[in-house]
């Protein structure tokens, strides 16, 4: 469950390519000398894709072993390249995320950029290493895990209140006993005592 | 011997149409698109064996009064059981050919498919990886045609169901591929308009499992209320039980107090009765020595 490479574009009309706005790529599991095609391609995958995006969509492609999530906002496009396992809905809501941030820190200025940025915006890398973990990004899938865990913890609970339970009747047997034998006892005691009173 | 004989014509008349359609699926190419041909031919077939089964019922019903009825020879039984026996057979036969037939039809739309991948843009391949999942499969009562001897009807209807669909996502992938620069923005609406909905369709699901969750909790907690309470009924009988111990126990003691005090405090005038009696024995004793 990885994400290789997070990219945010703006999707100009349909003739000319999109400019990348920010990029943040994680290639270190690629040996040394393929890191710089790898991210060559990631650039001109993502460009390809967020071409093809139409405005207010979301698009998920498969391309080799990654998933290319893309999605386009008002011509701000967010790409994320996941591998298979990554669940797409933590993707696409990882990618409004992406997309809300840098509408909230950059504003509009994005809209004029005619030509690839090279700074690096640092939200976008910490998001990469943070959302390696799909929980993360997915508040749903955050709950759903915490809810789970809660239901086991409940489920050892209840098996403990079982065997609490079982151990009350046995005290509950054994009192009774035990108050059944002293009024015997009391009885006994009793019947000793008027015996010799006479003599 | 009327029906038998219009039942045996009728699988003939069958088998003739799965060779034809056969033909027909062989030599389609992307080109030279048979569809509509083929699915009309599909629906034909599945019809004459849907009404040929049910000839096939009635004739063992007519089989079965005979038999019931007392006064049979059974030279009469045999030969309709036969004659029965060997309509199914042939039957039965029938429809193997028939969804051979359809399987392989369905291996050459594959084909067909991967082929159009090669010519067609990239976006169009998960669109086309999507759809081919549901051609593929081979009809469903492929399973059910176990030579058990008596065909069954509702394995055909489903067949009946599945193929009207497959048929119209068919002839829309024929559709597009007539115009193969439309065929990418085409294919992409029809990529993304389903990735909508099933992003938001995915959301809801996930919405209702979570709801679902919790829901459950909340089962588990007030099972857990109800065991907690019944078991505190529990504590309260074994403290009862503890308390009335504890006062017997202390009753007992005073009892036996009570006597200890009364054996104790009794000893001098026990002494003197015993001396008494001892006088007395002795005195006896004189008496009698």
């Amino acid at each position: 469950m990885k994400i290789t490479a997070l990219l945010v574009l703006k999707a100009a009309p349909e003739t000319s390519d999109p400019v990348i706005l920010a990029n943040a790529s994680d290639v270190s599991h690629f040996g040394y000398f393929q890191r710089s095609s790898v991210k060559e391609f990631v650039v001109f995958v993502g460009r390809t894709v967020a071409s093809r995006t139409p405005p207010s969509q979301r698009q998920s492609v498969q391309h080799e072993e990654y998933k290319v999530h893309a999605y386009n906002r008002n011509g701000l496009c967010a790409v994320g390249f996941m591998d298979d396992h990554y669940p797409v809905r933590s993707a696409f809501s990882l990618l409004n995320q992406v997309i809300d941030e840098y509408q909230k820190s950059f504003g509009e200025a994005w809209r004029s950029a005619k030509e690839d940025s090279a700074q690096p915006w640092p939200y976008l890398a910490e998001a990469l290493t943070k959302f390696q973990d799909p929980a993360e990004a997915d508040k749903l899938l955050k709950i759903q895990r915490e809810l789970d865990e809660t239901k086991i913890i409940l489920h050892k609970t209840i098996d403990s209140v079982l065997a609490r339970g079982e151990k009350l009747d046995s005290l509950v047997e054994k009192s009774s006993d035990l108050s059944m034998a002293s009024q015997m006892f009391y009885k006994q005691a009793k019947k000793t005592n008027s015996c010799c009173t006479i003599l | 011997m009327n029906e038998t004989c219009n039942v045996s014509r009728d699988i003939v008349v069958i088998a003739i149409e799965t060779v034809d359609e056969s033909l027909l699926a062989k030599e389609s190419s992307i080109f030279n698109d048979r569809t509509l041909e083929i699915q009309e031919l599909t629906v034909l077939i599945r019809n004459d064996i849907t009404g040929l089964n049910m000839a096939l019922s009635d004739l063992q019903t007519l089989q079965n009064m005979e038999i019931a009825d007392g006064s049979y020879s059974h030279d009469k039984v045999g030969h309709y059981t036969a004659v029965c026996d060997d309509l199914k057979t042939r039957l039965m036969g029938a429809t193997k050919k028939f969804q051979d037939v359809l399987t392989a039809r369905s291996e050459n739309m594959k084909a067909h498919e991967n082929r159009k991948q090669l010519f067609s843009a990239k976006n169009a391949a998960v669109d086309n990886q999507n759809n081919a999942k549901a051609v593929p499969e081979p009809p469903p009562w492929s399973s059910s045609s176990t030579p058990s001897g008596s065909l069954q009807q509702q394995p055909l209807l489903p067949p009946v169901n599945s193929g009207a669909p497959s048929g119209s996502q068919l002839r829309r992938r024929s559709a597009i591929e007539n115009a193969p620069s439309q065929q990418i923005e085409m294919s992409m609406l029809q990529q993304t308009v389903p990735r909508q909905e099933n992003y938001s369709q995915n959301r809801a699901v996930a919405l209702h499992s979570v709801e679902s969750t919790i829901t459950e909790l909340s089962g588990i907690f007030t099972h857990l209320a109800t065991m907690v309470t019944q078991q505190g009924e529990l504590a309260i009988r074994i403290d009862d039980n503890m308390d009335e111990s504890l006062v017997n126990v202390e009753g007992a003691r005073s009892a036996l107090l009570q006597h200890l005090t009364r054996i104790s405090s009794n000893r001098w005038l026990m002494i003197k009765i015993f001396a008494v009696i001892i006088l007395f024995l002795i005195v006896f004793l004189f008496f009698v020595a």
